[in-house]
């Protein structure tokens, strides 16, 4: 059983503020929501997006020429109760992902798990270089 | 209670480890903190209580392939925060859940701080 014990809370004082200022979150809040990493390799593009607790009906995503539009709403999960600490970020966001070439329509894969987006894309047979012969 | 701790060696943690955000709120039986933790699975989570402080600590399950990385708003990190709890918490009576990158602990106030009322006899 723990004792509680004033003289600990001062021996931490000093570690109080080296967290103040050091201390940080996963990603910047200022910026865009949500975070993402996008990875290409043998004609294939990934893209992971950072969604934690929002779930699949209110992630939207579409394929608007060549760029790939993540949009949606993470709706807070407020109870009816005094609250201690309030650092999550709820509300309405959209993020544009410009792709370096065109994809084949029909083999998007987007799966969610764990909190993580994760967008399969493949690369267009008309966006690769083809050999064109002389007669 | 529920004030931010330190773990003791946080120089040499600091860049290792994020901390994941949380909101926590208060009812007259419960604690309730919730944080979010994206990439992590329940393989990979701890959740320790020791003396005064409530640790959890994940790794990040994303895999790291620095080569193929086009562009990048985070990198897989692991996650570490610490809480200061008090004597108000039955240490026995901890849950713990996650679902879609959202950890919810509920941390169960003790019998003897809560708030009890006492039946007055009528002595006649």
């Amino acid at each position: 059983m723990y004792t509680y014990n004033i003289f600990n809370d001062m021996i931490k004082l000093r570690t109080i503020f080296d967290d103040f200022f050091d201390q940080k979150p996963g990603y910047e809040a200022s910026r865009e929501f949500p975070p993402v990493q996008i990875k290409e390799a043998d004609d294939r593009i990934t893209i992971k997006a950072l969604v934690p607790g929002i779930s699949t009906e209110n992630i939207d995503i579409q394929l608007v020429d060549d760029s790939l539009v993540i949009s949606g709403v993470k709706k807070d999960d407020y109870e009816n109760h005094p609250y201690i600490r309030k650092e999550r970020l709820f509300g309405e966001f959209k993020k544009t992902i410009r792709l370096p070439y065109r994809v084949k329509h029909d083999e998007i894969k987007a799966d969610l798990a764990n909190g993580v987006l994760t967008i399969n894309l493949s690369k267009s047979e008309d966006a690769k270089p083809k050999k064109i012969d002389i007669n | 209670m529920m004030t931010e701790a330190n773990s003791k060696n946080i120089t040499e943690n600091r860049r290792v480890f994020q901390t994941p955000l949380a909101d926590i709120y208060e009812t007259d039986d419960i604690y309730s903190v919730k944080l979010e933790m994206p990439g992590v699975t329940k393989e990979n989570l701890n959740v320790i209580i020791d003396d005064d402080e409530l640790k959890i600590t994940a790794e990040s399950s994303i895999e790291e392939n620095e080569s193929d990385l086009k562009y990048a708003d985070f990198y897989p990190k692991n996650f570490s925060r610490t809480f200061r709890v008090g004597n108000d918490i039955d240490r026995n009576k901890i849950d713990a859940k996650l679902d879609n990158g959202i950890l919810t602990l509920t941390l169960q106030k003790s019998e003897e701080i809560k708030p009890k009322k006492i039946t007055v006899n009528q002595v006649n």
